[in-house]
């Protein structure tokens, strides 16, 4: 073959170019991930699953959940807004300080109803001076950093997901189609397992309108122990058990309810920011007791 | 190139093909450049240097750190809960509960929850060793001298953490006070009894 060297050549560098592009590169740019502090709880985050939870992510695989669920939140934008809490004693000289950053604010009205969000500025940089003005007023006032995006609107997540959510997951299932709701944060939605666990018996029992199918196969339907098993689900009207039975999840229902309920993403990160409720959830992939 | 049917009725090539000197149409060179141009376009909006910490709607660094909820004053106590974690919880428990046989509760404590801070800042400077009463209860155990190695700010972002966390609130305590302690206990190897503790200014 003629100029065969320069055709291994050719075919070595585009080899490595790819190798470089879609191994190296995202080695060197997340490879070295580790566990991080939260802000400014600095808990850390994220931690492992605990043995039952783990277990549910194999059986979460095994069952294709990720063909209809998502497990990732997106984010157009961020707000931040300035939420006056408290007027302070001296009216009069909160008004004056407000009316100075936008005239409707100098009206007395922005003092009724608190806390509420007064004014929406840019970034944190702008709201300094305007905070520094509230408070030497002797009111009180606080930045609330939120999320924006249809992701948000939905419901689905308080901030985006980043690579820190899927640290300890292997494989890692953001999934691609959305037939169902994302499922980031469905156990900061519902963290109680056992309205998992009826879900997954009779999605429509609990959701109304669910086009989900019925997991019924993760259920043992059973005659009546004495005494009856703790373990068994509180179902009423069309989906309850005939007289005498009771319907009891399996290993995998419970494995994978855990599961589900260690799902949350909600944790406050660098790279993600929003403020926190005053008092935050654990930020954990564990279960909520 | 001639090809012309030979006598045989085969096609043959009178002469090898060569490459002829053809140029690239410049439409091509254009579309290209604009194709360049698009793709370091998106790059610079949504690339963000391949950085690991920004994300969309993100453009760099530098820009989220614009909207990093403030701590302000808590930062303080941040380090100190840091800390705290790090160095007491293993005895006296995450939650300030204290542990049996281990260590005494810091939350509701009233030697964390004193109003001057003097004793306090003594206690993890030199250890405590003796019967002490804490909440009603008698805890005879040793402490050792925990904070001796960390900086006065350390020891008083852990102090002012536990005199403001899990419900105790308390005024914070600042690197000055603790620096005046630990100059006066300089040289001190001795814990304290709690008995000689009472008997410092509060």
């Amino acid at each position: 073959m003629k100029s065969s060297a320069l055709v291994f050549l050719a075919a070595f560098i585009a080899l490595s170019a790819s190798w470089g592009g879609f191994v190296l590169a995202p080695q060197l740019q997340l490879g070295r991930a580790a566990q991080v502090k939260t802000i400014p709880a600095q808990d850390n985050y994220p931690v492992a699953r605990p043995g039952l939870a783990a277990q549910g992510a194999e059986v979460y695989r095994s069952l294709g959940c990720v063909y209809c669920h998502s497990q990732s939140v997106g984010q157009d934008g961020v707000k931040c807004e300035i939420v006056l809490t408290d007027a302070g004693t001296n009216a009069i000289a909160t008004l004056a300080a407000l009316g100075k950053f936008n005239a409707e604010l100098g009206k007395p009205t922005t003092l009724a109803l608190l806390p509420k969000a007064i004014l929406q500025v840019a970034d944190m940089n702008a709201a300094d001076p305007i905070l520094k003005a509230i408070s030497s007023a002797g009111a009180k006032a606080q930045v609330l950093v939120s999320a924006l995006g249809p992701d948000m609107a939905r419901g689905w997540g308080r901030r985006r997901t980043v690579a820190q959510d899927y640290l300890y997951d292997l494989p890692v299932q953001p999934g691609s189609r959305r037939a169902g709701p994302d499922l980031a944060n469905v156990g900061w939605r519902w963290p109680d397992a056992n309205w998992q666990l009826r879900h997954l018996y009779a999605p429509a029992a609990e959701v109304q309108g669910s086009t989900m199918p019925a997991y019924r196969f993760l259920f043992e339907l059973r005659p009546l122990g004495k005494p009856a098993a703790a373990s068994a689900l509180q179902l009423s009207g069309a989906f309850a058990p005939p007289a005498g039975f009771e319907i009891v999840p399996t290993d995998a229902a419970r494995a994978l309810a855990a599961y589900l309920v260690s799902l949350r993403a909600d944790a406050p990160l660098f790279e993600s920011p929003f403020t926190a409720p005053a008092a935050p959830a654990a930020a954990t992939n564990s279960p909520v007791k | 190139m001639n090809a012309e049917p030979s006598q045989s009725g085969r096609v043959v090539l009178e002469t090898e093909p060569t490459a002829t000197g053809l140029t690239v149409p410049m439409w091509l060179i254009a579309a290209m450049l604009v194709l360049l141009f698009l793709g370091a376009w998106y790059f610079d909006a949504r690339g963000g240097w391949f950085e690991a910490k920004v994300y969309e709607p993100y453009h760099s660094v530098a820009d989220v750190a614009r909207f990093q909820p403030r701590s302000g004053g808590d930062a303080v106590l941040l380090r100190g809960k840091v800390l705290y974690e790090q160095n007491c919880a293993l005895c006296h428990n995450p939650d300030g509960m204290g542990k049996l046989a281990q260590a005494p509760p810091l939350a509701g404590s009233e030697w964390v929850l004193a109003a001057g801070v003097n004793r306090l800042i003594r206690i993890p400077q030199v250890g405590l060793a003796g019967p002490i009463e804490v909440k009603g209860q008698l805890w005879n155990l040793n402490m050792a001298a925990m904070g001796v190695m960390y900086p006065d700010e350390d020891l008083a972002a852990v102090l002012s953490y536990i005199r403001n966390a899990w419900g105790n609130k308390a005024s914070v305590v600042t690197a000055e006070q603790v620096k005046k302690v630990r100059t006066e206990l300089a040289g001190r190897s001795q814990p304290y009894a709690p008995d000689e503790l009472k008997k410092e200014a509060e």
